[in-house]
């Protein structure tokens, strides 16, 4: 079945200050309608401010890194766009003529990348508004009908979360994202959907809206031009029965348009952000890593920005290596992101040392590792503080020796033949040692004990 | 009210009247006139304490302001904050002001006490005071006939020595018109010198904040309080501060006023007749008199009105009832109505090429001859309304009364500025003069005035 | 008050075909949006408004609403689609 998915995609900019107003943009923990002012609220009379200047250069930016055209040298107008809906006060938003266009990400069309105003927050079911959000400087993104499949539309929004989180443009905080979808199926029309709120939901709503409208052609039913809102809840959409309106689009007559030239453009353009595609790209290249392990790596800016600085200081390889699975591991264990992370990469670099050094063994670094993630310190301290610090020959060699004389019942097991036996007397030796010991330094010097055992035995028999 | 301004500031720095006698004095006038007059719709509660907070400022010889212990109406589409500020509208009935006007805050650090708010035309929609929701107001100079619009209310006041000095609003002509019909003074402004944060919109590229006053001295003294840039707001332009007063006595022996055959083709005999004679006065004072060409002036009306409306349509979407007061459409009069049916019409994604883009095209035709004609001559004179204030009640067509505009409407296009000042009368009716002048050639037109005005 | 709305309309159509009228004969030039000619108006971001100004203004601004809830929110109508689930 042929289809072709579209995205409209709103993210908050990460500005002190709203769009045309000095309210705060912090909104969560506000009481409703406490950053607000006639601005923002549209009171009778109220003008608005010049647009705050960062929420416009982050517009480039992000386009930018969209690979888009920045539109130089022609008026760019900030339009009112009209409609009549409670969460918005002034009954128009602002909407700015394109400020980037072709662009393209992962295969997807980006036809044009607009500054906006993000709406008030109207919870449909209880009738109110909290008026904090409003005012909110937003980049809205609009792809071509370019995805083919819910799978493929999830990639392209994943991916878009990642350069949008990439560039640190947007506000950090999870949930600020709002998506329009487009979906038409072959034969069919096309349906918008409003209300999306995470890459999730796009997925399931697209899931949703496909097989409603698979099922309404498979009954030779009609499909209707509509507007339909996503319910999160029951993972369905449902027509939000909209009158269909003009928009009356008018540049603000308040506001002035702005003139982007290409040195601003330049300007920009160097001290942006890497892409995460590029970046990966690059990693692959520079370091001689797996496409894998460079994948992982850039899925957060902050681990990709770790990596580096580590890779500068100790073998690359290894250094993926344990960003792609020890790392990450560690850190999905204690729920937390790249950004969290708090050690310096000279400290993890220390760890990878001793590792590569074979003080201790990559089981060991891995519980100094939790240690430097829940309170950083020089991993040699982080080591004597576990008791850690290397085993001497003889310590080991008397705890194989106890392992061996307190377990005959394994013993005797393994010289039958049952080869696991042996990890059994392994795990034994490895406790005795508090963990200190190499496994497979134990199982060598276990296998060489049983072995000379096993010779005494016959010699006596 | 019965002296004028400078006299007044005069006798209030001097100690001879106190602030508080003045309100109090203005507020009697009120009280004995505005049953019948109707040029307030709301006074301000504390006006008497603000006015005795003026009193101690004086009295401890502290700087009081340039309009210290004036009392100042305000039209009410001006945000004035804890008072009703309902642009004479069902629409805003019950709305009381959040915040005060960027020029209202000017006023009030310059030591002016807000006394009230003015009667006018329903969001400005209007050019005779009649459509206020709060019943017409009544001409004090010309009783029985209109005060002109849409400032009614504020030049009615003027007029009826309510009040000192009034903030207004000029959209199309919302001050020259009722200036004239009511024989004050008053100023549109250059678009952009006056911050316009806080006034409810007609038509934001046309809307100015400007004075009405019973002489040009005052009007100068509340244009030079308000004006200037305000940072917050875009459109405001790069002046820090301006200065009329000292330059208002300047002779205008050296200056070009220029007139135009047009303007006595659109005009009734009888008014020209009296403008024709101001332009005389002009001529005797040394002003050297041109004929400029202003070849499509008559265009100017029907596309100010599409603009207009395009953009008042989109100010009013906020009036949806929801956060204040109560939507428009359900409650609003037939002009106002027309105008919001009107903007929708024409700002329709398939209409905007036809109407909108088309009037916005012809706005750009009339800067450019209004441009050559003010860079042959200092100021360009002639009338401001083409024909007489209409009685009371008399039924015009939305067409008739459209043409009040004529004259005052192609200014708002151009973008510059205009001031009227009482040129004479036809029958006891009041008839204004309008000086037009340049971007910023508001020291200019205040100076005829000024000149005009002391040979009366 | 249809009636009244119909012959409103209708003058609000005469009103904007007479302008095309008037204006047939003009020559097309580029639209004029605002009385000045002016770019790149714009203010740097920045400390937001201290809260105790906010304060002031968000009582007038409850004071006005229709009807509000306790916690300040501005109370309005069910979305209809919200109404039918």
């Amino acid at each position: 079945m042929k289809m072709k998915i579209g995205f409209e995609v709103h993210e908050q900019l990460a500005t002190k200050r709203k769009l045309c107003c000095d309210c705060p943009t912090n909104y969560r923990d506000a009481p409703p309608n406490t950053n607000v002012c006639p601005i923002c609220t549209a009171m009778p009379g109220a003008k608005p401010m010049p647009p705050n200047e960062r929420a416009v250069d982050a517009v480039i930016e992000i386009a930018l890194m969209l690979g888009c055209d920045v539109v130089i040298d022609q008026p760019i107008y900030i339009q009112r766009k009209h409609y009549d809906y409670p969460d918005l006060p002034a009954g128009y938003q602002h909407s700015s003529t394109p400020i980037g266009v072709n662009g393209e990400l992962v295969g997807v069309k980006i036809r044009e990348v607009h500054l906006e105003e993000d709406p008030g927050a109207y919870d449909p079911v209880a009738g109110t508004v909290d008026f904090n959000r409003s005012g909110i400087p937003l980049v809205e993104i609009v792809t071509e009908p370019d995805m083919h499949s819910p799978e493929e539309a999830r990639r392209f929004m994943r991916q878009l979360m990642l350069v949008l989180d990439y560039s640190g443009k947007v506000r950090p905080e999870a949930g600020t994202l709002r998506a329009d979808t487009n979906i038409s199926i072959e034969g069919g029309t096309r349906v918008e959907i409003k209300n999306i709120n995470s890459t999730k939901g796009a997925y399931h709503a697209i899931k949703f809206e496909v097989m409603r409208q698979k099922g309404l052609i498979d009954r030779g039913e009609v499909i209707l031009y509509e507007t339909r809102a996503y319910l999160e809840s029951q993972m369905i959409t449902i027509p939000m029965r909209m009158k269909v309106v003009d928009f009356h689009v008018i540049p603000d007559p308040d506001i002035f348009p702005f003139i982007i030239d290409r040195a601003h453009v330049e300007a920009i353009r160097k001290r942006m952000v890497e892409t995460p595609h590029l970046r990966e790209r690059r990693l692959v290249k520079q370091y001689q890593i797996s496409q894998a392990a460079a994948g992982v790596i850039v899925s957060e800016r902050e681990l990709a920005d770790l990596f580096e600085a580590v890779a500068k200081q100790i073998d690359p390889k290894l250094t993926a290596t344990w960003f792609r699975t020890r790392l990450k591991k560690v850190l999905n264990y204690m729920k937390l992101r790249a950004a969290d992370i708090k050690f310096t990469p000279k400290q993890f670099a220390g760890l990878l040392q001793m590792v590569k050094l074979k003080r201790v063994t990559p089981e060991q670094g891995e519980l100094v590792l939790r240690e430097l993630v829940k309170k950083p310190a020089e991993p040699e301290k982080l080591l004597r503080k576990l008791g850690l610090a290397p085993l001497k020959r003889a310590e080991l060699e008397a705890a194989v020796v106890k392992a061996i004389k307190e377990n005959p019942k394994a013993v005797k097991d393994y010289l039958k033949g049952r080869k696991e036996a042996l990890n059994f007397l392994a795990g034994k030796v490895m406790k005795l040692t508090r963990g200190r010991a190499d496994p497979r330094r134990i199982t060598k010097l276990l296998r060489a004990k049983l072995r000379s055992s096993k010779r005494r035995k016959k010699k006596r028999a | 009210m019965g002296r004028g301004t400078l006299e007044k500031l005069d006798a209030i720095h001097r100690g001879e009247l106190s602030a508080v006698e003045n309100v109090q004095r203005a507020l009697e006038q009120i009280e004995k006139l505005d049953k019948q007059i109707k040029a307030f719709i709301e006074l301000n509660p504390n006006a008497r304490a603000e006015a005795e907070a003026v009193d101690r400022r004086i009295k401890r010889g502290e700087r009081a302001g340039k309009l210290a212990g004036l009392a100042i109406g305000a039209k009410s589409n001006i945000n004035v904050g804890d008072l009703r500020t309902t642009c004479a509208s069902k629409t805003l009935g019950n709305y009381v002001a959040t915040y005060d006007a960027e020029v209202v805050k000017r006023v009030r650090a310059a030591g002016g006490i807000i006394i009230g708010m003015n009667n006018m035309d329903e969001f400005a929609c209007g050019s005779s005071g009649e459509t206020s929701a709060f019943g017409p107001t009544d001409n004090p100079a010309a009783p029985g006939r209109i005060p002109g619009g849409s400032s009614s209310g504020s030049a009615a006041a003027i007029a009826a020595g309510m009040c000192d000095l009034c903030l207004a609003s000029d959209t199309g002509g919302s001050i020259r018109n009722p200036a004239s019909h009511c024989g004050v003074v008053g100023i549109r402004p250059t678009q952009g010198l006056v911050p316009s944060h806080g006034l409810i919109e007609l038509s934001v590229s046309f809307d100015q904040i400007g004075p009405l006053a019973p002489d040009v001295y005052g009007t100068a003294l509340m244009l030079e309080t308000i004006a200037g840039r305000n940072p917050d707001e875009c459109t405001t332009l790069d002046l820090s501060s301006v200065n009329y007063l000292d330059k208002l006595d300047v002779k205008i022996e050296s200056i070009r006023v220029g007139t135009s055959p047009k303007f006595s083709e659109l005009t009734d005999p009888a008014v020209m007749k009296v403008i024709d004679g101001a332009v005389e006065k002009l001529h005797d004072l040394g002003a050297e008199v041109v004929e400029v060409e202003l070849p499509h002036l008559e265009k100017g009306l029907s596309a100010y009105y599409v603009i207009m409306s395009a953009e008042f349509f989109s100010a009013t979407r906020k009036f949806d009832g929801r956060k204040y007061g109560r939507r428009i459409e359900e409650v609003c009069g037939d002009e106002v109505l027309r105008r919001i049916k009107c903007g929708d019409y024409i700002s329709r994604k398939e209409q905007r090429g036809k109407y909108y883009q088309r009037a916005l095209q012809v706005r750009t035709l009339l800067r450019r001859e209004f441009k050559e004609a003010l860079d042959r001559v200092d100021v360009i004179v002639g009338p401001t309304v083409p024909k007489l204030p209409h009685e009371l009640g008399t039924k015009l067509s939305p067409a008739e009364m459209r043409a009040y505009d004529y004259l005052t409407s192609p200014i708002s296009l151009a973008g510059t500025c205009a001031g009227v000042i009482k040129a004479g009368e036809v029958n006891g009716i009041p008839v204004g003069l309008q000086v037009q002048g340049r971007v910023l050639g508001e020291g200019t037109v205040l100076r005829v005035m000024h000149a005009l005005e002391a040979v009366k | 008050m249809a009636e009244r709305e119909k012959e409103i309309e209708r003058s609000a159509e005469e009103i904007v075909e007479s302008f095309v009228e008037s204006a047939k004969e003009l020559p097309e030039l580029r639209e004029t949006y605002y009385s000045q000619e002016a770019y790149n108006i714009v203010r740097p971001d920045g400390k937001p408004t201290p809260a105790a100004e906010r304060a002031k203004f968000r009582k007038r601004f409850i004071s006005n609403m229709p009807t509000s809830d306790d916690q300040g929110n501005l109370k309005v109508e069910v979305a209809r689609w919200a109404e039918e689930r």
